[in-house]
């Protein structure tokens, strides 16, 4: 004890005895501490400043996160390891993933007579008509869909997508008939929602997949990886501003039918796992030390889209990577990641900046 | 070889828990995630106000760690390092949605501005106003000598590695925080002699 005896404000504010008598004292600690205080009467005032300057940081700078979230997220972040129990490849970028998946039973061929994607009664929501852009896949194969924010929308056949050419800046809305993944941006101030005819969507940032045709009975959500809340769209509009809504929030391989005859939410476990990735087909790539340039190419090839670059900046930019269920914005990154590049999306167009390799 | 208590200071790991991770053992990944969690979530805080946000980051840091884990020596684990990675990740990702903020700290709470009359001892009414006052001296300092308040004081990590954490020089950080301890020590009235008082009352 004797040792304590030149101890100054910070060290016994950073002791931890100390600041365990502090802020949760044991009835050993605290007698450890009263005979200590006894023994050292000249100390006095320098414990009484340490254990102000611990409780007034203690107090400015707690949380409030609770045993449950925290042992809720602790077997959250095991159940995710034990998926992914495969080691990936060594520049794996991994974003959070949520695979979302809204069914609908026989009618797309209805959509393929009825080719609007505005549904009558949806009117007043949409109010700068001017800006939106609707796609439509009306080919076999998906279609890729690049969004203003970095988003990536991989479009099915029989689909449309509706969407402001430049996002507002306090939401992302978009509007789907049929189905698509999506593969969002993450950006917590600005929610990223989707309406389809029953239900809204909200993600931070995360990937997921609906599919919403029109005349469906049921629309389903499905999530594989990350956090989606998925509302009644009735509910979300009447309440929208309002306190918090009571919809249905989705955790991994859980996922949610909407009955649109009883207008419900039913949550359950998710059977299908296979619908799961972006796209449903298989789009391995393996680029053994090749031109940075060669890679872009191919994944511009792959995906339908235009990624342009400055090929004089990136001639020495060489890549190692190999690609098998990783989304496009996943291939993005890491490709980007790996020769210090960035990228935007403008106008549907994949831009590479970079300032070079050596 | 029991090493179990050691987990808890994350100074040095548990040896068969490190095995079992480094094998795949999901378990063991969760075990060290609880280890430091709590003080990833906090110092997220300070980033960010959305939970969401901070939780899905302290996911995808783990699991990054985790697909890593045949690359990882043990100081993966240590609490300077996972708060290094995630300060890093944080802004990152803050200067990808190009909104880049400096660390925010909580602003200072109206209760304790307002002591209440109904306190029974004088002198606790008197500890809880100063401790007050230093919140406040305190939330008034710069972003900067903040965050170095709270990784020494909140956090209780070293000079060395609060230099880590910050990406600052070891010199730099002691010289802040020599800076920022006088500033606070020219405006801080403490109340030593009412708090001895209570001490020997109680």
């Amino acid at each position: 004890m004797s040792l304590h005896r030149t101890f100054t404000v910070e060290e016994l504010a950073t002791d931890d005895t100390f600041r365990l008598w502090v802020i949760n004292p044991t009835p050993e600690i605290d007698r450890h501490w009263q005979q200590w205080l006894q023994l050292n009467p000249d100390r006095a005032g320098v414990a009484a400043r340490a254990r102000e300057l611990v409780l007034a940081v203690h107090d400015l700078y707690k949380d409030d996160l609770s045993d449950e979230i925290l042992s809720q997220e602790i077997a959250e972040i095991t159940r995710i390891a034990e998926e992914r129990n495969i080691p990936f490849y060594q520049r794996a970028v991994w974003r959070a993933a949520a695979i979302l998946l809204l069914t609908g039973g026989l009618s797309w061929f209805y959509y393929t007579t009825h080719n609007t994607i505005t549904p009558a009664g949806k009117s007043t929501e949409i109010t700068l008509e001017s800006e939106m852009v609707t796609r439509t896949n009306q080919a076999d194969v998906e279609i890729t869909v690049l969004l203003s924010d970095n988003s990536v929308a991989t479009l099915s056949k029989g689909s449309s997508i509706k969407y402001p050419r430049h996002f507002s800046a306090s939401e992302r809305r978009v509007y789907l008939t049929g189905e698509a993944f999506f593969d969002v941006a993450k950006n917590p101030n600005v929610p990223f929602l989707v309406y389809t005819n029953e239900t809204v969507t909200k993600v931070l940032g995360t990937s997921f997949r609906i599919k919403a045709f029109d005349g469906d009975n049921t629309e389903m959500v499905a999530v594989k990886t990350g956090r989606v809340s998925v509302y009644p769209k009735k509910d979300y509009e009447m309440q929208h501003g309002n306190a918090r809504l009571a919809g249905v929030i989705l955790n991994p391989n859980q996922q949610v039918v909407f009955n649109r005859k009883d207008k419900k939410l039913e949550k359950a476990v998710a059977a299908n796992t296979g619908i799961l990735a972006e796209s449903m087909l298989l789009k391995d790539q393996v680029f053994d030390d090749q031109p940075v340039t060669a890679a872009f190419d191919a994944l511009g090839k792959a995906y339908g889209i235009s990624i342009d670059y400055d090929s004089a900046l990136l001639t020495n930019c060489m890549i190692s990577a190999q690609f098998k269920d990783e989304n496009l914005k996943q291939r993005l990154n890491a490709i980007c990641q790996a020769i210090g590049a960035g990228y935007d999306m403008e106008n549907g167009r994949v831009m590479i900046s970079s300032k070079g390799c050596n | 070889m029991n090493q179990e208590e050691n987990i808890s200071n994350g100074s040095e790991l548990n040896i068969r828990l490190w095995q079992r991770f480094k094998a795949g053992d999901s378990e063991a990944l969760g075990q060290l995630a609880q280890t430091h969690y709590r003080a990833l979530y906090n110092y997220a805080t300070k980033f960010s106000s959305d939970p969401d946000f901070i939780r899905d980051t302290i996911q995808e840091l783990y699991l990054e760690l985790w697909e890593r884990r045949i690359f990882l020596s043990e100081t993966a684990f240590v609490k300077s390092y996972l708060l290094k990675a995630l300060r890093h990740k944080l802004i990152k990702e803050s200067i990808r949605l190009k909104r880049f903020h400096e660390p925010q700290v909580a602003t200072f709470d109206a209760d304790l501005s307002d002591p209440s009359i109904e306190t029974h001892i004088i002198e606790a009414e008197h500890i809880r106003f100063q401790n007050g006052h230093l919140k406040r001296i305190i939330s008034l300092l710069s972003k900067r000598q903040q965050e170095i308040i709270y990784l020494r004081f909140y956090q209780n990590l070293d000079n060395e590695d609060i230099a880590s954490v910050m990406g600052l020089g070891r010199q730099s950080v002691s010289n802040l925080l020599y800076r920022t301890l006088k500033e606070i020590k020219e405006i801080w009235a403490p109340a030593e002699f009412f708090w001895v008082l209570l001490v020997f009352l109680s």
